[in-house]
């Protein structure tokens, strides 16, 4: 029994840990913004759920009306959530595997096809 | 998730966090955010070309071509052949069969005022903006590729292979459709054309053609200038002189 509850424990322990760390690949951008105590998203829950709605409504608007603002445009986010390869000072794509868009749509297991026309990588000195 | 979350607090948050975005934005760059518009495009503008083919020279119509692939990053298609590989813009010899006056054009998408692309889409994807500029919306695109038959100047293009690297402001992709855009990132933001600027005279004038004082406004008023297949009657806003 003692060691079903040991085993059970650290199992518990290590998923919190997995959970954590699963978001931990925030982005450089963000990860500055997070560490310097700014709020940006108000509510990640939010964002979290909702920002396949919020995209859209984004994409209608700047396509269509041509109202190229940042507010919750798709560059923003790739802007914000992407990492440099520190070797070659190159940024990855934010859709390969263990990059901040990939982690968790893997995890929840949701496909995405933003970026089979989208640029993947941010230019730098945008935004 | 907060369940118990209603609709005013949702608002409540969306605008804390859109100032949010607006204080960190501003901090990171204040050049593109000062000539965003959150106003939508209207039908008070009408956006046109005017390609004066007597003054283009032919080494003119190569650089608007590279300039534009330069600029939206077509024309690196490996694995298309010669027939699939995109042409946004074009250079078109035409001869008079009876003086034998041969007229270099560079022809793109007219930006037809009736555009019959948008006619046949069966997805919304054709659609032409307040603005006159008439643009695919790859997201709901098929790829049914009607729009290419139903253009009467061949100027649409299909993606047929996947791509990467596109260029930001210009999202590309397989299986969906394309043209030129008239470079509607760049005219957003009070620029003109990419190939308009690459060239030196003033061969191509782009501007508001509603616009009493614009320049392509007063010209057309003065040189007579064609519109390509009018008897269609799209109401082409790119038009032709010298020819
Ligand atoms: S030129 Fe062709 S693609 Fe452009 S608006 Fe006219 S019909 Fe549509
Ligand atoms: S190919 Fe795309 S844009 Fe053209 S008609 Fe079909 S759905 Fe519409």
């Amino acid at each position: 029994m003692k060691h079903f509850l040991v085993v059970f424990l650290s199992l518990l322990v290590s998923s919190v840990f997995a959970y954590i760390d699963e978001y931990a690949n925030l982005g450089e951008q963000a990860s500055s913004i997070k560490a310097s105590g700014k709020v940006f998203h108000e509510s990640p829950s939010i964002i979290r759920k909702m920002h396949p709605e919020l995209l859209r409504h984004k994409r209608d608007k700047t396509l269509r009306k041509g109202i190229r603002t940042n507010n919750y445009s798709l560059k923003g986010c790739v802007s914000c959530h992407a990492n440099k390869n520190k070797t070659n000072n190159q940024y990855y794509s934010v859709d390969k595997k263990g990059q901040f868009c990939s982690d968790c749509h893997k995890k929840v297991g949701v496909s995405f096809d933003c970026f089979s026309c989208h640029r993947t990588t941010l230019r730098e000195g945008l935004l | 998730m907060n369940k118990t979350l209603n609709r005013r607090d949702f608002i409540k948050i969306m605008n804390v966090t859109t100032t949010g975005v607006v204080i960190v934005a501003s901090g990171i760059t204040l050049t593109t955010f000062a000539s965003v518009s959150e106003i939508p495009v209207t039908n008070k503008k009408r956006w046109g070309l005017l390609i004066d083919t007597n003054k283009l020279t032919e080494t003119d119509i190569d650089g608007m071509v590279n300039a534009c692939q330069q600029e939206q990053g077509w024309g690196a298609e490996i694995r298309s052949t010669a027939s699939q590989k995109p042409g946004w813009i074009k250079k078109l010899k035409v001869k008079d069969k009876t003086t034998n006056k041969v007229s270099n054009l560079a022809l793109m998408c007219q930006h037809c005022e009736e555009p019959p692309c948008v006619d046949v889409c069966p997805t919304n994807a054709s659609m032409k903006r307040e603005d006159g500029i008439v643009l695919v919306d790859k997201h709901l695109c098929i790829g049914c590729r009607y729009c290419m038959m139903a253009c009467p100047y061949d100027a649409r293009s299909f993606v047929h292979e996947t791509l990467k690297n596109q260029k930001e402001h210009m999202p590309r992709g397989k299986g969906t459709v394309e043209a030129c855009t008239m470079c509607v990132h760049r005219v957003d933001k009070g620029e003109t054309p990419a190939c308009v600027e690459s060239v030196n005279s003033e061969a191509v004038i782009f501007g508001n053609l509603y616009d009493e004082s614009s320049q392509i406004n007063q010209t057309l008023r003065i040189v007579q200038s064609s519109q390509i297949r009018a008897d269609l009657n799209l109401n082409t806003g790119v038009r032709y002189s010298g020819i």
